[in-house]
C-alpha cells in the first residue's frame, strides 16, 4: 500500500505539485490524470523515489520510501527508449540486475517474459532492429520483471496497436489479481475509465477531483442523455435546460441541469426536430475531466 | 553484486563491444604516429638530388675557398649535394648583378644564391625564392664560417696546420644524470616522442571517451531511461559506476596500444630506452584520465540536446588542449617556475608531470606532493559533479545558466 501524504514540490517559484494526498491499494488501480503540465510527472518522479518533495512524506506499507524500496517498485516512462546499439537479452538483463534479481533467474525470468509476449525469436537482435510495437514490449518486460509490488504505468497503451493493448491489459489485470498495487497515468479517459476504481484529477500542481470513480459520477450530478437527430443542433444553445453539449459524428450528448427530467427534455426536442436515438447514460469520465478542467480555468 | 558494480560493467562492456572503440583503438595510435613522427621523418630525410648554387661575392674574397667547400659536400649516395656557379658579371654594377642573380633564383635555374658583400663589416646573405630548408642553410653557415676561421687566423699568422686543427668541432654530449654514477638517457628526440606520444594519446582519449560518455549520458535522458536507472539504483552509485566504467575502458585501451606499441617497436623510431619512464608516465596518465572522466560526467550530465553536447565537449576540450600549449616551453626547460607552477595545477599537471618525469629525475617527494593534489582535487570534483549530476540528468530543455548550476551545487 502506497500512502502519499501532503506532497508538495516547488522548483524554485514554481509550485509543481502543492499539498497532494492519496492512498493506492493493493489489488486496485489508482488513475493519476490531468492535462499537460499539471504535475503528474512530478508526482510520479516523487513516488519513484527521482526527485525528493519539497515538503511531504510518501510511505510504502507504512514505512518512509528507501533504498530497499527501490527494488519493489517497476515504472514504465511516457517516453519510450533503451539503448539501441544493444542487444535486446542484454538490456532486460542489465535493468533486472539493478533490481537485485539473483544473475541466475534473471536469464530464466526474461526467456519466460519474451515467451509470453511473442518475441521470443528477437532477444539477440539489436534494440533498433526491431519495431516500435516490439521496442515497447520489451519496455514493458523490463518494468515488470521483478515482480514489482508497486507499479506505475505512464500511458502503457500509447504506440500499441488494438491486439497489443488487449494482451498488456490483460497483464495488468493479472497484476491486480495478484494484489500489485497499480498507478495508471493516462490521458486516454476511456481507458481510465474502464480499468481504475480510484481517480485523482490534477491541474496546476493542485487535486481538483479526488476519490472512488462510482462516487465522481454520482456527484457530477445532472442527466446525461445520447440523442441521435437529425438537421442543425445549434438551436441547443438557446434551450435553458442545457448545460452543456457535444457534438460526435452519430450523436450528441447533452448535459442537463439538475432539475430536469430527460422524459420532459425529450418532449421539447420532439417539438424542434425528429429524433433517431434517445438514451439516458451515465457521465463519461471524458466529460468529467473536460467540464472540471474547463470550470477551474474559468474560475 | 554492487550496483555500481553492475552499471561499471554494464558501461564498459557496451563501449567495449561498439564498433567506434575498436576502430579508434587502431586508428588513434596510427594517426598519432602519422602526425607526429611523420613531419620530423620529412624534414631530417636527406635530399637526394644535387642543386645548383649560386654565388655572388663582391669582396672576391671567399669566391675561391667556398666553390672547392661547398661541393665537396655529398649527399647519401655519394654524389655531390652542390654544384656552384659564378653569378659575377664583369662590367655591370652592383645593381644590375644583383637584379640577374635574383631574376635566375626566381626563375629557378639556381636553386638560390650566396651574396656576399662587404659594407662597414661582412654580410652575407642567401637569396632564394624558397627560403625553407634548414639542411641547406647549415650547411653553407658551416662552410662559410670554417673559411672565415681559417682566414681569420692565418691573416694573424697562424701555422695552417693549427688552424686545420681549430676547425674541428668539439660536440657537447648532453647527459643526464639518474644516480651519482649512474646515467640516464639523454636523447633529446626520443625523450620528446614518448612524452608526446603519453600526452597525445591522454587528450585523445579523454576527448573521445568524454564524447562518448556525454553522448551515451544524452541518450539515456532524451528517451528517459535514467529515469529508470534512477528508480532502480542511487544517482551516487550511477555516476560512480559510470566513471569506474570509464577508467576501466582507460585502462583496457592503454594496455591494447601497450601491445600494439610492442608489437611495432621495432619498426619505429622511438627506442626501448625512452619508455624507461613507463610506469610512472602510466600513473599520471591515469590519474589525469580519472580527472578529466570524473569532469565530463558532471558537466556532460546537463545537456539535452546534441547541440549543446558537441558545444560542451568543445569547451572541455579546450581545457585539455591547453596543456600543450606550454609543452614545448616545457620541453626546454623542465625546471622552470613556469613550468612548475603548472605542475601544482590539476588542468595541467598531469601532462606536465609526463614532461618533467621523462627529463628530470624527481623525488619521491615530488610524486607524492603530485599525486596528492591530483587525488584531493579528483575527489573535489567528483563530489561536485555528484550534485551537478544529480539535478542534471532529470533537468530537460535548456541548459542551465551558471546562475542555475551554483544554485545546484549549493542544494
Amino acid at each position: 500500500m502506497l500512502e502519499v501524504k501532503n506532497l508538495t514540490k516547488h522548483y524554485g517559484e514554481i509550485k509543481a505539485v502543492e499539498n497532494l494526498s492519496f492512498t493506492v491499494y493493493p489489488g486496485k488501480i489508482f488513475g493519476l490524470l490531468g492535462p499537460n503540465g499539471a504535475g503528474k510527472s512530478t508526482t510520479i518522479k516523487s513516488i519513484i523515489n527521482v526527485i525528493k518533495p519539497t515538503e511531504g512524506q510518501i510511505l510504502f506499507d507504512g514505512k518512509p520510501i528507501n533504498y530497499q524500496y527501490l527494488n519493489r517498485i517497476g515504472y514504465l516512462p511516457e517516453e519510450r527508449g533503451l539503448y539501441k546499439k544493444s542487444k535486446v537479452i542484454d538490456v532486460i538483463c542489465y535493468l533486472a540486475s539493478l533490481k537485485n534479481i539473483p544473475k541466475d533467474e534473471i536469464i530464466t525470468r526474461a526467456n519466460l517474459w519474451l515467451e509470453k509476449l511473442g518475441i521470443a525469436d528477437l532477444k539477440n537482435r539489436r534494440v533498433e532492429e526491431l519495431s516500435k510495437g516490439n521496442q515497447q514490449k520489451i519496455q514493458f518486460i523490463c518494468s515488470v520483471i521483478h515482480n514489482p509490488d508497486l507499479l506505475i504505468l505512464d500511458e502503457p497503451f500509447s504506440g500499441f496497436d488494438p491486439i497489443n493493448q488487449q494482451e498488456i491489459k490483460n497483464f495488468i489485470l493479472d497484476f491486480l489479481d495478484e494484489g500489485k498495487s497499480i498507478i495508471l497515468s493516462t490521458h486516454q479517459m476511456d481507458t481510465a475509465e474502464k480499468l481504475c476504481s480510484e481517480i485523482l484529477l490534477l491541474n496546476k500542481g493542485k487535486s481538483v477531483l479526488q476519490g472512488s470513480l462510482q462516487e465522481i459520477k454520482k456527484n457530477f450530478g445532472g442527466n446525461h442523455i445520447r440523442v441521435s437527430l437529425i438537421g442543425d443542433t445549434n438551436f441547443l444553445d438557446s434551450l435553458d435546460e442545457v448545460i452543456s453539449y457535444e457534438v460526435y459524428s452519430n450523436f450528441i450528448e447533452i448535459h442537463l441541469a439538475n432539475n430536469i427530467s430527460p422524459s420532459n427534455f425529450l418532449k421539447k426536442l420532439v417539438e424542434k426536430t425528429s429524433i433517431e436515438h434517445f438514451l439516458i447514460i451515465e457521465p463519461t469520465l471524458h466529460k468529467i475531466f473536460i467540464d472540471t478542467i474547463k470550470n477551474e480555468k474559468s474560475k | 553484486m554492487n550496483k555500481t558494480l553492475l552499471v561499471a560493467k554494464w558501461e564498459f562492456l557496451e563501449k567495449v563491444k561498439s564498433k567506434a572503440f575498436v576502430i579508434s583503438l587502431f586508428l588513434t595510435p596510427l594517426l598519432l604516429i602519422l602526425f607526429s613522427v611523420a613531419p620530423t621523418l620529412l624534414i631530417t630525410a636527406e635530399e637526394d638530388e644535387t642543386k645548383v648554387i649560386g654565388i655572388l661575392d663582391f669582396t672576391n674574397e671567399y669566391f675561391d675557398q667556398i666553390i672547392p667547400s661547398i661541393e665537396s659536400i655529398k649527399l647519401k649516395n655519394n654524389i655531390p649535394a652542390y654544384i656552384t656557379q659564378n653569378l659575377f658579371v664583369r662590367g655591370l654594377s652592383k645593381d644590375s648583378m644583383i637584379i640577374l642573380a635574383d631574376k635566375k633564383a626566381l626563375d629557378k635555374k639556381v636553386e638560390g644564391y650566396l651574396l656576399i658583400e662587404n659594407k662597414d663589416s661582412l654580410i652575407i646573405s642567401y637569396r632564394s625564392k624558397s627560403v625553407g630548408s634548414f639542411k641547406l642553410i647549415s650547411d653553407l653557415e658551416k662552410v662559410v664560417n670554417d673559411i672565415n676561421i681559417k682566414k681569420t687566423l692565418l691573416s694573424k699568422n697562424v701555422d695552417l696546420s693549427i688552424v686545420e686543427l681549430i676547425k674541428n668541432r668539439i660536440e657537447i654530449n648532453p647527459v643526464k644524470i639518474k644516480q651519482p654514477g649512474e646515467e640516464g638517457d639523454s636523447e633529446f628526440l626520443s625523450t620528446f616522442f614518448s612524452s608526446m606520444i603519453f600526452i597525445l594519446l591522454l587528450m585523445t582519449m579523454v576527448i573521445y571517451s568524454g564524447q562518448m560518455l556525454v553522448r551515451s549520458l544524452l541518450e539515456e535522458k532524451s528517451n528517459r531511461l535514467i529515469e529508470i536507472l534512477v528508480s532502480s539504483c542511487t544517482p551516487n552509485e550511477l555516476l560512480f559506476g559510470k566513471i569506474m566504467g570509464l577508467s576501466l575502458l582507460g585502462i583496457a585501451q592503454i594496455l591494447a596500444w601497450i601491445l600494439i606499441g610492442i608489437a611495432a617497436v621495432g619498426t619505429t623510431l622511438v627506442s626501448y630506452s625512452s619508455f624507461e619512464n613507463l610506469p610512472t608516465i602510466l600513473l599520471y596518465f591515469l590519474i589525469g584520465y580519472l580527472f578529466y572522466t570524473s569532469l565530463f560526467v558532471g558537466i556532460g550530465s546537463i545537456v539535452s540536446t546534441e547541440q549543446e553536447a558537441q558545444q560542451i565537449t568543445s569547451y572541455l576540450s579546450i581545457i585539455l588542449v591547453l596543456p600543450v600549449v606550454f609543452l614545448l616551453s616545457a620541453m626546454q626547460n623542465p625546471d622552470s617556475t613556469f613550468v612548475n607552477i603548472l605542475s601544482y595545477i590539476p588542468f595541467t599537471l598531469p601532462t606536465v608531470m609526463m614532461i618533467k618525469a621523462n627529463l628530470l629525475e624527481l623525488s619521491l617527494l615530488e610524486h607524492l606532493v603530485a599525486i596528492s593534489i591530483m587525488f584531493i582535487s579528483t575527489l573535489i570534483v567528483v563530489f561536485l559533479s555528484g550534485k551537478i549530476f544529480r539535478i542534471g540528468i532529470l533537468s530537460y530543455g535548456k541548459m542551465p545558466s551558471l546562475k542555475e548550476l551554483i544554485s545546484w551545487l549549493k542544494e
